[in-house]
């Protein structure tokens, strides 16, 4: 499929791309020995692992990356590491060196294969470093914590430095909301949830096999709500909890990535959005009012059984605010339509809003 | 494969790309679209074949062994091993299937087996991919699909290239079975009009002939399937825009439950109807959006449209009533009722316009500024009061209450034709935050939204000047004289009704402003305090306005033995204006020009108190909350993670009537070991207890007659009597245990698993004298316990073994076995008969007791 806007690489008659290649070309021309380096054998031989501490080995290939990287205005590729003051890049090959299985895993990634095709101005070659930061220190002393940047547990570097990494790319867009939302402010990591080393999920290089299991990680009480008599249909993988909210944050407290709750309902239940000719308050205000939308021990996700949920509100005379007990059951001795099967909703029945001339008290 | 080359020229032609070009990495989640994220079924959760994959015994690093850790601790789920890819010319591409047989045993159609999981005895295709992709220019093709049955399966395809676009297409059937045991008595299950079988009379069957039918009643199956069909794009537009659409449809059909009132049997022995039908579902909603956004190292900003179009093909719902509607006066009724109807949910259009700007700030700032303008909209025409056919009349014979069908069963009947209601929304949100130093940081946020109800409609028939409707298909018209439920100032036997002639517009103002601090102590320890006020204000509800104000606490620590601890603290403590237990007296006919009073003094029953003046609506009382979450990672070695969430929300309602608390506790521990890539096991235990109470207070009916008393709402009064009021609770217990392992060989993996779910719901009650029970039951008191308790609890073991059979080839025998139970009280009965008196019952509920399983062999092929 081809639509007009896209315009392939390398045919991309954007001045904004034509002026990035005159740029790179001016520097190239100003470093000629990059430019000779960049003739048809563009590989070079990689160093010998080296646990030593002395950097010196890396330092030789790397300085003319440094000195690149230091010309070029904004990051240049490499993400900033302020727990590295003086790192300067090394480059992927030499990372492969020791991280030969990293490598291998990451290979299978998105990340990657973007970087392999230079999409979004990356590259194959600043890959490593693109997210960890210049890595001359790391290789240098590799046990040092924080001598580039880590994403796992005691790894050195600030959930906030890891944070600004991924966000050199994956800024805006889902994550317009991400400061101060409450995953931001409790302290998580974007490699809490993700993992951009390996693909182990089907999308969105997730922590665990999906983002179900991913969000159940911290959220296990709301995984096991999944689990009772009605629920949303997560455990058999029809859906996923980011179908609903949006864990980067949003205007919502809930981080739902609609305006409100029932915007996010109606995603689904459409029907139910009307708006009707006779409303019922509860339901036009908030579908919680009445459901619990992870999972419930009632029917239909219902917070409480009926008609007992309706008569916490509806006290009015009459038939609404009586006590029923089992003898109001079906096989009891005075059988009772407000409490058997559907109860309440028996008689009211378009509870949710109904359309027609006759429906104030939404019995049609 | 091809290795990733280190090249100095691509490095600088890259890095100045980078800088000169800020287009951002594409995601399909900036939209506001909701679903169509997950793809997988009950077979394969996850959508991506893991069951039958193998793990990298080399883990994610030559250079130590274990699993990694995220930050906050957790173990990341053990790798798998690299597929070989092959070429295609310029491209390379991985693909596979996952192919065999399933079959299944016991009690297959008890519904929690397969509420949304369509097992089905045959073929099943678990999972087929092909991923594909041209590392020169990042082009690639990923497809996916499955298909357990005709209702259960998924096709996605995606096509782009990296950093560029992206197109995505699929189509899926979701089911979703509501019930396997329901027994309609009533032919044309499906359609939009359901009739008695010929061996009964509409509106003149005997409750034994009811019953005899419903006995006689086949089993059936109502289930909904919705397909889903839709396409997405988002690409690089240039100058970092990003421009991205969607377009989905969902088409969804199937029948659920529905309801048929003909008015109340309790207190009429031989006389109303309620009827449980099957209505039919038949919806098509087409969703649209589209957006562009673009992120700098500055700016970013984003703006989307979504519209949402709702369609359904049956906006009308017609079923035959069995049963006798006869006077409680002794006197004919002045037509049979033989049919009822109901509008189905009405076509709808909505729409949103959302616009996000952000600006990063000095002092690490960011200003965030979101609006977003939005409408709903039904203009369908509106259901008639009556379906009854001219010359026919509803009412009881030889009394004023008598209404002509022909006045009533047409659209000249109608103050006007169509609905024409429309909510407008207003969503205005703006965020400040500043981090002055390394240390503390602080935002402030303005939120509010509006929903502006423009529905303005009066119940009125021009064609008899009546105000009002009529009530449950003219059926209470027709039991009890003068309940037709009409107002007319001309009409003396009309013009003391207090008919209700008016729909609430309801309609709502949020606002909410937030101020918090976030300061770091030492590297571990993050302490935030947020305080949050937030008022709401509700269109024609008991109060104008309530007040909360909000203080949280929370605390991030990575300070204990290497855990990671998340502790939050909230209080929030809500009141509001004065409280009007009756805000609906202008939508009533008593607030219309020409109602009289009723004359007491002659015996005319007097108005009642709507309800006691004690009562509070949880959603809108004064409340205090208190709420908790603990959330405690620790990792022991290398290998093993426990984790701890304890959660607890605590609320307390100052009232009397209503709502007077509810709490939720709940404690989960897990565990997860990883000692090394063969083998993983995954433990965690929960139990999640919650209560809520309430309080009612039956009215004195006795005092109908009665002036003042009749109309007196007060508590402790004659018409809401302390000797009337009654209290309850409900306490839920939920008990969720569950094991996963895996443990693998070279060619050989064996997983299982264990799930365990007992729920227990337990309602009580007391009151303070028998008078507050339902008149009907008293007789009972004596003799009557509390109801019984309400009980899900499922047993499931999963087993399989995955063999390594070539380096094509792999297979996976396995099996799933659950066992469940299930009681709850609104089915009590229902195993012996679904139809009593002059009611009669379709679900007769999911199955107490059942044991059911599947098993099946799978093959894995990859090429």
């Amino acid at each position: 499929m081809r639509l007009c806007f896209f315009r392939r690489r390398g045919t991309d008659a954007r001045p904004i791309r034509r002026v990035s290649a005159l740029l790179a070309l001016a520097l190239l021309a100003s470093h000629a020995h990059l430019a000779q380096a960049a003739a048809p054998a563009p590989t070079i031989d990689l160093p010998a692992t080296n646990m030593s501490g002395d950097t010196s080995v890396y330092r030789e290939i790397s300085a003319d990356l440094a000195r690149l990287a230091a010309s070029l205005p904004g990051d240049g590729g490499v993400a900033e590491n302020p727990g590295a003051p003086g790192a300067t890049p090394i480059g992927t090959a030499t990372c492969s060196a020791c991280h030969t299985q990293e490598q291998l895993l990451y290979s299978h990634t998105t990340h990657a294969r973007a970087f392999a095709a230079g999409s979004g101005g990356a590259s194959a070659v600043g890959s490593c470093e693109s997210c960890h930061g210049p890595g001359s220190l790391h290789a240098g002393s590799p046990t040092t914590k924080g001598a580039i940047i880590s994403f796992t547990h005691e790894g050195g570097t600030p959930v906030q430095t890891q944070t600004q990494a991924c966000m050199g790319c994956h800024t805006g867009g889902a994550r317009q909301h991400w400061l101060s939302s409450v995953h931001e402010t409790r302290g998580l990591s974007c490699s809490d949830c993700h993992n951009p080393m390996a693909r182990g999920s089907p999308e969105g290089l997730m922590a665990k096999r999906s983002i179900n299991e991913t969000c159940a990680g911290c959220h296990q009480d709301v995984r096991a709500k999944f689990n009772r008599r009605s629920h949303m249909p997560l455990p058999e993988g029809q859906m996923s909890c980011a179908d609903c909210h949006n864990p980067h944050g949003s205007v919502t407290k809930p981080l739902l990535k609609t305006d409100t709750a029932n915007g996010t309902c109606y995603g689904c239940h459409a029907e139910r959005r009307g708006p009707m000719l006779f409303e019922h308050p509860p339901v036009r205000e908030n579908c919680m009012n009445c459901h619990d939308p992870h999972g419930s021990n009632q029917q239909t996700l219902l917070a409480a059984p009926v008609p007992m949920l309706c008569q916490q509100c509806h006290t009015a005379v009459r038939h609404p605010n009586d006590l029923q007990t089992p003898a109001g059951l079906a096989n009891g001795g005075a059988p009772d339509e407000r409490l058997i099967s559907r109860a309440c909703l028996s008689c009211h029945t378009t509870i949710h809003g109904s359309n027609n001339a006759a429906g104030a008290k939404f019995h049609r | 494969m091809k290795p990733l080359q280190y090249s100095p020229v691509s490095l600088a032609v890259a890095t100045l790309l980078m800088a000169a070009n800020t287009a951002q990495a594409a995601d399909g989640s900036a939209s506001a679209r909701v679903g169509d994220l997950q793809y997988g079924n009950a077979l394969d959760p996850g959508g991506f074949g893991a069951a039958l994959m193998q793990r990298d015994l080399l883990g994610y690093s030559l250079l130590r062994a274990g699993v990694s850790r995220t930050p906050t601790g957790d173990l990341y789920t053990a790798p798998s091993p690299v597929p070989e890819d092959q070429g295609l010319g310029d491209w390379r591409y991985t693909n596979g299937l996952e192919l065999g047989y399933i079959t299944q045993t016991g009690d297959k159609d008890a519904q929690f087996f397969r509420q949304y999981s369509d097992w089905q005895n045959g073929f099943a295709l678990s999972l087929a991919w092909l991923d594909m992709w041209k590392p020169e220019t990042g082009d690639y093709l990923e497809a996916r699909a499955s298909y357990l049955s005709e209702d259960d399966n998924f096709l996605r395809l995606r096509v782009g290239r990296y950093g560029d676009f992206r197109v995505e297409a699929f189509y899926r059937n979701m089911p979703h079975t509501l019930t396997t045991t329901a027994f309609p008595l009533w032919e044309g299950i499906g359609s939009d009009t359901l009739t008695l079988p010929a061996n009964l009379t509409p509106g003149n069957s005997t409750p034994a002939d009811v019953k005899a039918a419903s006995d006689a009643a086949a089993r059936t199956t109502l289930r909904v399937t919705r397909t889903r069909a839709g396409v997405s794009l988002e690409g690089d537009m240039g100058r970092g825009f990003i421009g991205y659409g969607a377009l989905t449809n969902e088409q969804r059909n199937g029948t659920r439950l529905w309801g048929g009132p003909f008015f109340f049997n309790y207190p009429f022995v031989n006389n109303g109807g309620v009827m449980e039908t099957v209505r039919p579902i038949d919806f098509s909603t087409t969703d649209v959006s589209a957006g562009l956004r673009r992120a700098g190292k500055v700016w970013r900003f984003n703006t989307v449209y979504s519209g949402s179009f709702f369609r359904n093909r049956k906006t009308t719902f017609t079923y035959e009533n069995p049963f006798v509607i006869a006077p409680v006066t002794g006197t004919p009724a002045a037509g049979i009722l033989t049919e009822g109807q109901f509008s189905l949910d009405p076509n709808n259009d909505a729409h949103n316009l959302r616009v996000e700007l952000g600006r990063t700030l000095p002092q690490r700032g960011d200003l965030s500024l979101t609006a977003a303008l939005g409408t709903m909209r039904q203009n369908d025409p509106i259901g008639l009061n009556l379906n009854c056919a001219a010359p026919g009349q509803v009412g009881i014979s030889g009394m004023p209450f008598v209404v002509n069908c022909a006045d009533w069963n047409t659209p000249a009947s109608l103050s006007r034709s169509t609905a024409q209601a429309r909510i407008d929304t207003l969503l205005l949100d703006a965020k400040l935050s500043f981090h002055p130093t390394n240390t503390f940081g602080w935002h402030l946020e303005l939120r509010r939204y509006d929903e502006d109800n423009k529905l303005r409609y009066q119940a009125f028939n021009p064609l008899t000047g009546d105000y009002g409707y009529i009530t449950l298909n003219g059926s209470m018209g027709t039991v009890v004289p003068g309940e037709m439920g009409l107002f007319n100032p001309n009409n003396p036997a009309y013009w003391s009704y207090p008919a209700k002639i008016g729909s609430f517009p309801v309609g709502y103002t949020d606002t909410t402003a937030e101020l918090g601090g976030d300061l770091q102590m030492g590297y571990r320890n993050t302490l935030n305090v947020t305080y949050t006020f937030r008022r709401y204000e509700p269109d024609f509800r008991e109060v104008e306005y309530t007040n909360e104000h909000r203080i949280q606490i929370a605390l991030t620590s990575r300070q204990f033995a290497g855990g990671t601890l998340r502790a939050s603290y909230d209080y929030a403590t809500r009141n509001g204006g004065d409280y009007n237990y009756f805000p609906y007296a202008s939508f009533y006919a008593q607030s219309l020009p020409g109602f009289v009073m009723p004359d007491t003094a002659n015996g005319e029953a007097s108005l009642f108190a709507f309800t006691t003046d004690a009562m509070r609506k949880f959603d809108l009382s004064d409340r205090d909350q208190h709420k908790f979450r603990l959330i405690y990672t620790l990792p022991v070695g290398e290998a093993t993670t426990l984790s701890a969430t304890a959660h607890g929300q605590y609320n307390s309602y100052d009232t009397q009537i209503g709502r007077k608390g509810d709490n939720a506790t709940g404690l989960t521990l897990a565990w997860d070991y990883q000692p090394m890539p063969r083998l993983t096991l995954n433990a965690s235990a929960s139990a999640a207890f919650s209560k809520m109470r309430w309080a009612n207070v039956a009215d004195n009916e006795g005092l109908v007659a009665s002036d003042p008393g009749n109309a007196d709402p007060t508590f402790g009064g004659p018409k809401y009597p302390l000797a009337n009021v009654w209290n309850e609770s409900d306490r839920e217990r939920s008990l969720n245990a569950n094991l996963q392992f895996t443990y693998q060989w070279s060619r050989t993996k064996l997983d299982g698993g264990y799930n365990l779910n007992d729920s227990r719901g337990r309602l009580r009650y007391d009151y303070a004298s028998i008078s507050a029970i339902s008149a009907t039951q008293q007789a009972f008191a004596a003799t009557i316990s509390q109801f019984p308790d309400t009980r899900y609890r499922t047993h499931s073991f999963d087993l399989g073994i995955t063999q390594t059979l070539s380096k094509q080839w792999s297979a996976r025998l396995f099996g799933r076995y659950e066992h469940g139970k299930f009681a709850d009280w609104h089915y009590t009965g229902f195993d012996t008969a679904l139809a009593y008196d002059h009611r009669v019952y379709t679900d007769r509920g999911p199955a107490t007791d059942y044991d059911a399983g599947l098993v099946g062999l799978m093959f894995r092929y990859v090429p």
